[in-house]
C-alpha cells in the first residue's frame, strides 16, 4: 500500500530508497467507477489473485539488516541470567539486545500495560520474546541467537482456567491472576422454571490462521525517531506502545501501513514493532523482521479457549424464563483484550434471545497459556455456541423444533438486553431464522452418481456414501458493532479536492487499516457518492493523520467510512459556497454532479475544476459513533454498545458415523447489513466468516499441553481447504439502522459467530451425540 | 539453518561415495521432507548429496508382468502413470491421497520412503526425543499422543510413519532395490522400515551411504482388486489418522487372497497378517472382515489421547473390505486438485 512518490506527505520523502519487489498497486491512484451501493473492482484483488501484491514480508531498503527474536522455550521459568558474549562474537551480528536495552517502559498491552517487550526475570509463556539479534543475513542472526546463553529455572505451569478462577494457582501477575470477571444480574436470581436444560461446553483455542506472517521495517530516522512499515491493524496503537518503550515523544514514532495479509484480531496486539524499531535505533539501520510460520504461532494471540457451564429455564411452551451461565476464558500469560473479549461474552451471554432474568457471570483469567486476544467474534463466538447448543437442548425437552424454539424467544426492534439497553434498531432475528430455514435443502446423494469430493473424507477414498447420515442444524448470533464500555471510539479523514490536469480529482487521507476487508474501495466509494468526483485516490495510512481506530470489532466502514464522509460533507459545503459566490446563487439552491456544480433553481452549472482552479479545498473530518457506557461491575447493567449484528446459519451435514468424518454439504446464511456499502465485499465477508466458523466446528484447535503449542504449522493446524468449504446460499437484508452511516450495520463478524453452532447441531441432528466440545473429531463421532 | 556442503551427483556409484565417506552426509531428493527440518535443526548434515540429476526417473516393465519404478519418479508424475492407474489402483489413490499437488510435484519415489514422523517432539528441537537425538527421552509419553502409534512402539519411541505411499507398496509386496557401499541389494518393503524398538533413530535397515534406486512392483493377477482409504481431519492435506491398503482375489465368494497393510498406526506400514490370515479361505461377509480387524488390532496398545484409532482401524478396514468384495471392477484414482 506504500506509495512512495505522494508528494502531499512530507514525511515519506526519504522513501526513494524503500521499494518492494512486487508492483504497488496502480488502480489505487486512478479512477474506477462506482459509487455506494455498488462493487467496483478492489485495487488489490488482481495483484493478489497473481502473487504480486506487496506484503510487508516484502519490504527491502537497500541497506537493510534483519532482526531476529529469541524466545522461551518454557511456559513458566524464571531467569537467572542472560549471557550475550558469545552471540556477539558472530561476525556480521550488528546487535544483540535484553530488556535492559529497552530505553522506555519495558511494558506494553492494549488495556493493561503488563507485557514486557523483553522478559526480565521471568517468562510467563512458551515464545515470550527474551532478547534480540540484527545480522547483515537472517541466517547469522539466527545463528548468532542460537549462542545467547539464557539460564532458566522451570516452573510448573499454570494451564487451569477454572483452577485460576477457584484460587489455585499460585500468582502470576502482581494484581492478582483473575484479569477481569463480569457479572450480569438482571430480574429475579431465584427464577424457576418448569422446563430446565444444562450443559458444560467447551471451545477449543482457535488460531486467525492470517497467511502473512507478522512482519515490517523500521527505519531509524534524522530526528533521532524512527518510521516503522509494517502490517498491522491498528497504526496508532501501535504507535503509542512503541514511544513508550522507546522512551521517544509520539511524534518521533511514525507508524506506515505495508501490505496485510489477513489479520482477524491477531495484529491487534504489537508483535515485532517495539523489536524493529530498538534494533533500527541501536544499529541505525534499517532493520527488517519477518516471523516465519512456527514462530507466528507464538507472535500472535489466539481465540480464548473457554469453558461455559449453562443452565436455561423456560415453559412449557419454550418461552425462556432465565439464563444463568458460568463462562470460564483462558487468557494466558498476558491481558491483551482479555477484560474486552469478557465483556462481550458476559452482555451477549444468552444470545438473540428475550430473557427476562439472566444471572452471567464471566472470567477471564491468566495462565501460562498462550496469550489469546482478538479474534473475528471476539468472546461472541464462545458465548454462541454454548447458548445455541442449549436452544438445541430446549428445543428438545419441550418438543418443538430448533427454528421454533428460537422464533419463540427472538429479540427484535424494542427488547431489552440482559445488560438492561433497549434494542434501537433493526433487529431481525426472526426474520433471518425463516429466511434460512424456508431455503430448498440440496439433495440427498445420488449413490450411482458419486463424487468423492461431495462425501465425508474427500479425495481419500474414504466412503462412497455407505452408512453416511445427513442431518441439518441451525444457529443464530448476535454481536456488539463498534467499541463498546464508554471508549472514546473515533476515527479522523481529511478529504482533499483539487484540480489535476484540468480534472477534478478527490484524495483520501485516514490511519485505518486495510487489512484485505477492501476498506480501500469502500472509501473510494464514499467520496464519489458525497461530492460526485470520480477520480478519488486513497493516501497510503500513516500516523500523520489522526487516529482511525482499529480494524476491528466489524467498525471500520461504519467509523472510517463516518469520518471520510463528515470530511466530504465539510468539502462540499465549501465548494458550494465558492460556486455560490461565482454563480451569484444561494449555496442551499445548488448540488454536486459529475464533476460540476449544478443549481437546482434555475440549472445554472460551473465546473468543479474550473472553479477550482489552482485552489484546492481540503477537510479534515474527526467523527464519533453515539458514545456507549461502562456497565456496572457488579450488575453488569448499562448501555455498553453502540450497534448489534445478527446472522442466522443453517447447515447440512453428511456424517459418515463408522469413520466419524463430516462433509458440510451446505451452508445457508441470512445476515442484516443495514447498507449493502459494496455487495460483492459483503459476499466475501459472509463467505469468510462462515468458512472461519466451519474451521471452529470441525478441525481448527491450537494443540496445547503442559503450556506449549502442539501443532505450530499449517500442516498440522488445520483450516479448511476449498475442498472442505461447501457452496453458500447467502440472503443480505438492507435494514437501514438511522443512527449509522448510511444506515449500515458492521458486517464482519457475525457469520464467524453462527456458522459453528449450525454446523455443530447438524452433527447432533446426524448422529445423536450430545458433542459438547469443538472443534468436533472423528473420535468425537466415533464414540472413543 | 547450519552451513553444509552441497553437491550434485552425476552417477549412482559417484553419489554412494560421496554419502558413504562422510558420516554426517545425506543424499537430498525432492527435498519436502529433508529441507523442512533442515530448516527446523530436527537434522544438521555437512554435506548434501542431490541425486536428482541421476537417471532414476523412469517407470519401466519388468520380465514377468511387474513394474520397476525408478527412486527419482515424483509422486505426481507416478501417480498419473497408466499402469499404475489401471493395475496398482492401490498406490496410485495412496499417492493422491498424500500431501499437496505442489509437494507431490516435488517429492520422489525414494524420499517418499525415506520420510521421517511428523511426531510433534521429534519436530520440536527444544523437547526430548530418541528419535532425533538417541537416549534424551521420549516427550511424547506424557504429552499430546493423539496422532502416535498403537501398534507396535516401544518405550523408546511411540511414533507413526507418515507416509501413504508406503502403505500401498507394503500391501503390494513392493521390494527396494539399493545401491550402497557394500553393493547391491533387494529388501522386500515389508522389511525396510523398522519397528523402534531400542533404536528409535533408525527408521530403515538401510546402511549409511545406502542409496535407494528403484522399488520394483510384482506382478498382479488381473482378478485382483486393491484399494487405499485414508481417513483424515480434513478433506486434503492432512495426514492420515488411520489407512488401509488393501489388495483382495476372491473365488466363489471366498477370500482366495489378501494383502493388508494399515497406515498411521505405526512406526512403519503395518503389514497386518493376521488379519490376513483370518481373510484367506475365508467368506467375504462383514462378519469376516470384522474377526479380520479384531485378530490384528487385538495387541493394539493406545496411549492416552488416541484410543479413537483402534476402532477407527476396525471400522476403516470393514469398510474398505466391504467396498473391495462387492464392486465389480477396479476404482480409478480421483485427482484431488481439480474441484
Amino acid at each position: 500500500m506504500t506509495n512512495p512518490s505522494n508528494p502531499s506527505n512530507p514525511s515519506r520523502t526519504r522513501d526513494t530508497a524503500l521499494s518492494a519487489p512486487a508492483r504497488v498497486p496502480t488502480e489505487l491512484t486512478t479512477s474506477v467507477p462506482g459509487g455506494v451501493g455498488s462493487s467496483p473492482h478492489r485495487p488489490d484483488a488482481a495483484l493478489k489473485v497473481r502473487g504480486e501484491f506487496a506484503f510487508a514480508s516484502d519490504l527491502w531498503h537497500e541497506d537493510m539488516v534483519w532482526g531476529v527474536t529469541l524466545r522461551s522455550p518454557h511456559p513458566h521459568a524464571l531467569i537467572r541470567s542472560i549471557d550475550i558474549t558469545d552471540a556477539l562474537t558472530v561476525p556480521g551480528v550488528r546487535a544483540v539486545l535484553t530488556h535492559t536495552d529497552v530505553p522506555g517502559t519495558n511494558r506494553y498491552g492494549l488495556e493493561r500495560p503488563d507485557q514486557p517487550v523483553l522478559a526480565e526475570d521471568v517468562v510467563r509463556y512458551q515464545g515470550e520474546p527474551v532478547a534480540l539479534v540484527a545480522a547483515d543475513h537472517p541466517e547469522t542472526a539466527r545463528r548468532a541467537m542460537r549462542r545467547i546463553a539464557v539460564d532458566y529455572q522451570v516452573l510448573d505451569p499454570v494451564v487451569d482456567a477454572e483452577a485460576v478462577v477457584a484460587g489455585a494457582a499460585p500468582l502470576l501477575h502482581p494484581g492478582g491472576n483473575i484479569v477481569r470477571h463480569q457479572p450480569i444480574r438482571r430480574g429475579d436470581p431465584d427464577a424457576t422454571a418448569p422446563v430446565v436444560v444444562r450443559g458444560t461446553y467447551r471451545v477449543g483455542m482457535q488460531d486467525q490462521a492470517f497467511l502473512g506472517p507478522e512482519s515490517g521495517l523500521a527505519v531509524p530516522a534524522p530526528d533521532g525517531g524512527v518510521d516503522l512499515y509494517v502490517a498491522t491493524q491498528w497504526l496508532h496503537v501501535d504507535q503509542r506502545q512503541v514511544a513508550i518503550a522507546l522512551g521517544l515523544p509520539v511524534d518521533r514514532v511514525r507508524l506506515t501501513l505495508s501490505g496485510v495479509g489477513g489479520a482477524f484480531g491477531g495484529r491487534e496486539d504489537l508483535s515485532m514493532q517495539v523489536h524493529a524499531c530498538l534494533l533500527a535505533l541501536y544499529t541505525g539501520r534499517p532493520v527488517k523482521m519477518v516471523y516465519n510460520r512456527q514462530e507466528s504461532f507464538y507472535g500472535h494471540v489466539h481465540r480464548h479457549p473457554a469453558t461455559l457451564r449453562y443452565e436455561h429455564g423456560a415453559d412449557r411452551d419454550g418461552r425462556l424464563v432465565y439464563v444463568r451461565a458460568e463462562i470460564f476464558l483462558d487468557g494466558g500469560a498476558y491481558a491483551s483484550s482479555t477484560p474486552a473479549v469478557v465483556a462481550n461474552a458476559a452482555t451477549l451471554g444468552v444470545g438473540p434471545y428475550e430473557v427476562p432474568n439472566v444471572a452471567v457471570d464471566c472470567w477471564g483469567v491468566y495462565t501460562n497459556n498462550p496469550p489469546c486476544g482478538a479474534m473475528r467474534g471476539f468472546g461472541a463466538v464462545q458465548a454462541a455456541f454454548a447458548y445455541e447448543s442449549q436452544m438445541d437442548r430446549l428445543a428438545e425437552a419441550v418438543g418443538v423444533g430448533p427454528v421454533e424454539i428460537r422464533l419463540r424467544n427472538a429479540m427484535r426492534r424494542g427488547s431489552t438486553l440482559p445488560t438492561g439497553q433497549v434494542v434501537d434498531s433493526a433487529a431481525p432475528v426472526a426474520e433471518l431464522l425463516r429466511r434460512v430455514a424456508a431455503k430448498p435443502l440440496p439433495p440427498p446423494v445420488d449413490p450411482a452418481e458419486v463424487d468423492l469430493r461431495q462425501l465425508p473424507g474427500g479425495v481419500a477414498n474414504t466412503t462412497h456414501g455407505e452408512g453416511v447420515v445427513r442431518g441439518v442444524g441451525y444457529g443464530v448470533g448476535i454481536k456488539n458493532i463498534c467499541f463498546s464500555e464508554g471508549f472514546d471510539d473515533f476515527s479522523t479523514a481529511r478529504v482533499r479536492v483539487e484540480a489535476v490536469g484540468g480534472e477534478v480529482a478527490a484524495t483520501v487521507h485516514t490511519a485505518a487499516c486495510e487489512v484485505g476487508q477492501g476498506l480501500v474501495t469502500v472509501l473510494q466509494q464514499i467520496v464519489r457518492t458525497e461530492l460526485g468526483v470520480r477520480r478519488v485516490s486513497v493516501l497510503p495510512m500513516d500516523t500523520s493523520i489522526g487516529d482511525a481506530g482499529s480494524t476491528s470489532a466489524s467498525r471500520q466502514t461504519y467509523m472510517t467510512g463516518g469520518a471520510v464522509r463528515a470530511a466530504s460533507h465539510a468539502v462540499r459545503d465549501r465548494l458550494l459556497a465558492m460556486a455560490a459566490a461565482e454563480l451569484g446563487a444561494t449555496a442551499t439552491d445548488l448540488v454536486l454532479a459529475g464533476g460540476a456544480v449544478l443549481s437546482t433553481r434555475d440549472g445554472a452549472a460551473v465546473d468543479l475544476a474550473a472553479l477550482l482552479g489552482a485552489d484546492a479545498v481540503e477537510r479534515t473530518a474527526e467523527w464519533r459513533h453515539r458514545a456507549t457506557e461502562a456497565v456496572d461491575p457488579v450488575t453488569g447493567q448499562g448501555n455498553a454498545h453502540v450497534q448489534y449484528g445478527f446472522a442466522a446459519h443453517r447447515a447440512v451435514v453428511d456424517v459418515d458415523t463408522e469413520l466419524g468424518l463430516v462433509r458440510v454439504v451446505e451452508l445457508a446464511c441470512a445476515q442484516d447489513v443495514g447498507r449493502a456499502m459494496n455487495p460483492q465485499a459483503v459476499l466475501g465477508q459472509i463467505q469468510g466468516g462462515s468458512a472461519q466458523g466451519l474451521g471452529l466446528a470441525v478441525m481448527e484447535e491450537i494443540q496445547i499441553s503442559a503450556g506449549r503449542i502442539r501443532n505450530p504449522s499449517f500442516t498440522d493446524y488445520l483450516i479448511p481447504t476449498v475442498l472442505d468449504m461447501p457452496p453458500m446460499r447467502i440472503d443480505v437484508l438492507e435494514l437501514a439502522d438511522e443512527h449509522a452511516p448510511y444506515g449500515l450495520r458492521g458486517v464482519g463478524e457475525p457469520p464467524t459467530i453462527s456458522s459453528t453452532p449450525a454446523i455443530v447441531a447438524a452433527i447432533r441432528a446426524a448422529t445423536g451425540l450430545a458433542l459438547t466440545r469443538v472443534p468436533v473429531r472423528p473420535e468425537h463421532i466415533t464414540g472413543t | 539453518m547450519n552451513p553444509f556442503e552441497y553437491r550434485r551427483a552425476t552417477d549412482v556409484a559417484e553419489a554412494v561415495a560421496a554419502v558413504a565417506e562422510r558420516p554426517d552426509a545425506v543424499f537430498l531428493g525432492g527435498g519436502t521432507n529433508l529441507v523442512d527440518h533442515l530448516k527446523l535443526g530436527v537434522t544438521r548434515p555437512g554435506r548434501l548429496v542431490d541425486i536428482t540429476r541421476l537417471p532414476l526417473d523412469r517407470v519401466e516393465p519388468l520380465p514377468g508382468g511387474g513394474v520397476r519404478v525408478g527412486a527419482n519418479v515424483r509422486n505426481s508424475d507416478l501417480a498419473a502413470e497408466p499402469v499404475i492407474r489401471s493395475r496398482y489402483p492401490v498406490l496410485a489413490q495412496a499417492l493422491l491421497s498424500g500431501a499437496s499437488g505442489q509437494l507431490r510435484n516435488l517429492a520422489t519415489t525414494g524420499g517418499n520412503l525415506l520420510q521421517r514422523t511428523r511426531c510433534v517432539y521429534f519436530q520440536d528441537i527444544t523437547t526430548p526425543c530418541n528419535k532425533r537425538m538417541p537416549g534424551s527421552g521420549c516427550a511424547a509419553l506424557d504429552g499430546y499422543t493423539r496422532h502416535h502409534a498403537v501398534l507396535g512402539a516401544s518405550p523408546q519411541c511411540v511414533a507413526v510413519h507418515p507416509s501413504d505411499m508406503a502403505v500401498a507398496l507394503a500391501a503390494l509386496d513392493a521390494v527396494v532395490r539399493t545401491h550402497g557401499p557394500a553393493g547391491q541389494r533387494a529388501i522386500p518393503l515389508v522389511e525396510f522400515h523398522r519397528l523402534p524398538g531400542a533404536q528409535p533413530e533408525r527408521d530403515t535397515v538401510l546402511d549409511h551411504g545406502e542409496l535407494i534406486t528403484a522399488v520394483d512392483l510384482p506382478a498382479v493377477p488381473a482378478t485382483r482388486r486393491s484399494a487405499y482409504r485414508k481417513v483424515r481431519d480434513r478433506a486434503s492435506y492432512a495426514f492420515a489418522l488411520v489407512s488401509v491398503a488393501a489388495e483382495v482375489e476372491l473365488r466363489d465368494g471366498e477370500i482366495s487372497q489378501a494383502r493388508i497393510a494399515f497406515g498411521g498406526l505405526a512406526h512403519k506400514p503395518w503389514r497386518a497378517q493376521r488379519a490376513e490370515q483370518v481373510l484367506r479361505g475365508a467368506p467375504a461377509t462383514a462378519a469376516t472382515f470384522q474377526r479380520a480387524a479384531e485378530a490384528e488390532l487385538v495387541g493394539a496398545q493406545p496411549l492416552a489421547d488416541n484410543a479413537f484409532k483402534v476402532p477407527l482401524a476396525r471400522n476403516t478396514l470393514v469398510s474398505v473390505l466391504t467396498e473391495l468384495t462387492e464392486l465389480t471392477g477396479a476404482t480409478e484414482p480421483t485427482q484431488e486438485d481439480t474441484p
